[in-house]
């Protein structure tokens, strides 16, 4: 028999028994739902942190004191300045502010820094300029808002020059940055820029800085530069041989490479644990195609008795399997793919629909179709006609 | 004569039953020539059913020889056995064996699936065949919306569509009235009058009586023949 004479019956019957099929398919149906949603979540991840690297900053080092440190000085981030490989290095001094212009106001982060944060931190501007080297050492008070922040404020480009106050002080707009956007649950375009100098005058008591950002030149310098830094800061902190750093260079890329693999290893781990619904799933076809087996005993003695060989009846129960197989397989990669584009919506990152994925869960249940088909079929084909034609 | 159609020569079926070894046929010979209509007649436990398998080709002779159309049985394997049963044989049983929830149509047509005929030719044949024996009006009823008269009719015309050398009907009155029983006797008589071999097993010698020929079993032997061979 033809494959299109054996897919006809297969769907001739499932006609006749919808809500049986229905049922028998849903284990195969979550199954394979679950295994291409948690998939789509976890390459939406890693894409998302693989664009997030990107928009990191070049060769980025960042600094932090350790808990119960002296912290980091601007003295330390100049003595950082002078050592060879260091393209820029910028001190960051965070706090927290509302920014207000008229009747709109937001709550935003307050960044203290200098002019080579937008190196650092790969920013460009919009509009206007960045912060300047004379601005940040007169410690003007100058701010350079974030995309987010203008937004939230109304303000567009015209805005350059004009004044905002930050906790009721006045400052004057002297640039909006391009917006970064679209890296997920923290918005870094949610800030405001101003020179460090302000912010330890105005707004934070003590000079200790909670991040220094070092760009370093070339990327074949990393280790050394990080091994300079921590030579420099151990001197200048007055550490002991025997004493452990008191700050932490962080290497973003590697952190970021770690938290990609960890992405990873959990989106196996859980396709892994969806994968076994879909041996359920499995399991559960067979149990069907063998009480269907049993309950066709007559049937399968008909079509013997009328010249169907004993392939005939291993195929026509194959393809009925496959059929409820690949069908529940088609309606969980629809519903697998529209919960991961549903998640890559509410998170924020872009929804990426990948054939392999696509493929390989219609494999697979295609491969749960003859796996737990093949002994059922097995059954009916093997039923002797006289005594199946005599069953009640 | 003419070269037979079947012809069993001293066919013995055994049954292993635990040690026991049951004989449900012993040395059985017979020949049944093309166009014959031959009845086989005998009270339950006679061997008729094991009979209607080895002549159905739904079984083999443990003994002896058959040779079915010209085909020798012994010698087949099941799949060869299949075929042979598809190309020769059309079966009509007591209790109709049609496929449920398939229309009329469908059930007719299976046999033709299994020759692999194309669809279209199919859905022809059948066609005709149902027409044939007076159910153009119920082609795409199912068998739960047919009298027992009309699914028996159904049953003769799905035996009919292949065209076999022979019409092999085990009981086909037992499950109908009177009326519907002598319809479907009138039938295969009217078959066999246009030229079909039909071999009808039964335990009730007035429908046997409609058979030109009729074969007595007994105990798995037989026991008598009546009538005029063809």
């Amino acid at each position: 028999m033809s494959p299109l004479e054996l897919l006809r019956l297969a769907f001739g019957r499932l006609r006749t028994s919808r809500l049986r099929a229905a049922l028998t398919m849903l284990g195969v149906i979550i199954g394979v739902a679950s295994v291409v949603a948690l998939v789509g979540v976890g390459q939406g991840t890693t894409a998302n942190i693989t664009s997030r690297l990107a928009g990191l900053g070049t060769n980025l080092l960042t600094i932090n004191p350790r808990n119960g440190s002296a912290g980091l000085t601007l003295e330390d981030v100049d003595a950082i300045r002078k050592i060879d490989g260091v393209a820029a290095v910028a001190p960051e001094l965070q706090t927290s502010g509302t920014v207000a212009v008229g009747t709109k106001s937001t709550s935003t982060s307050l960044i203290g820094t200098n002019s080579a944060y937008a190196f650092v931190r790969a920013y460009d501007v919009w509009q206007g300029a960045f912060l300047t080297d004379p601005t940040a050492d007169n410690n003007l008070r100058v701010a350079v808002l974030g995309s987010t922040v203008a937004d939230n404020l109304g303000l567009d480009a015209t805005a350059v020059g004009s004044q905002v106050t930050i906790d009721g002080l006045p400052f004057q707009v002297i640039g909006i940055t391009q917006p970064k956007g679209g890296s997920g649950f923290q918005d870094p375009d949610d800030q405001v820029m101003v020179p460090v100098g302000v912010v330890r005058k105005y707004f934070v008591a003590g000079d200790t800085l909670r991040t220094v950002g070092v760009s370093v030149s070339s990327v074949d310098e990393m280790a050394t530069v990080k091994a300079a830094i921590t030579a420099t800061l151990r001197e200048r902190h007055g550490l002991a041989a025997t004493a452990d750093d008191d700050f932490a260079i962080l290497d973003q890329s590697q952190l970021l490479e770690t938290a990609n693999s960890i992405a990873g290893t959990l989106a196996l781990l859980l396709g892994g644990i969806a994968s076994i619904s879909l041996i359920v799933g499995g399991i559960g076809i067979m149990n069907i195609m063998l009480v269907s087996v049993r309950e066709r005993t007559r049937e399968i003695g008909i079509r013997k008795a009328v010249g169907a060989r004993s392939r005939d009846i291993l195929a026509q129960f194959l393809i009925e399997a496959l059929t409820l197989s690949v069908l529940g397989g088609l309606i969980g990669i629809v519903l697998g793919l529209a919960v991961s584009a549903g998640i890559a919506r509410l998170a924020g990152w872009s929804f990426v629909l990948s054939p392999t994925v696509v493929a390989v869960a219609l494999l697979f249940s295609l491969a749960v179709g003859v796996i737990f088909g093949v002994w059922p079929a097995r059954q009916a084909a093997r039923l002797d006609p006289i005594s199946a034609l005599r069953w009640e | 004569m003419a070269e037979p159609i079947i012809r069993l020569d001293r066919v013995s079926r055994t049954y292993e039953m635990g040690r026991v070894a049951v004989h449900a046929l012993r040395d059985v010979s017979l020949e049944v020539g093309p166009g014959e209509f031959v009845a086989i007649v005998g009270p339950s436990g006679s061997g008729k059913s094991t009979m209607m398998n080895i002549l159905g080709c739904l079984d083999r002779p443990t003994a002896g020889r058959y040779v079915l159309d010209g085909t020798p049985v012994a010698d087949l394997d099941d799949d060869a056995l299949a075929r042979l049963r598809s190309r020769s044989i059309g079966f009509v049983f007591q209790s109709y064996n049609l496929l449920p929830r398939t229309s009329a149509l469908d059930n007719v047509a299976t046999p033709l699936l299994y020759q692999h005929v194309s669809r279209r030719d199919r859905v022809a044949r059948a066609t005709a065949a149902l027409e044939r024996l007076g159910l153009a009006d119920r082609i795409h009823h199912e068998p739960t919306e047919l009298s027992g008269g009309q699914q028996q009719r159904v049953a003769i015309a799905r035996a009919l569509v292949t065209d076999p050398a022979i019409l092999l009907a085990d009981e086909p009155t037992g499950n109908l009235d009177t009326h519907a029983g002598r319809e479907v006797l009138e039938l295969l008589l009217e078959l066999n009058r246009a030229g079909r071999t039909v071999v009808l097993i039964t335990h009730d010698p007035d429908v046997a009586s409609a058979a030109s020929r009729q074969i007595h079993l007994l105990d798995g032997q037989i026991a008598d023949v009546a009538g005029v061979a063809a």
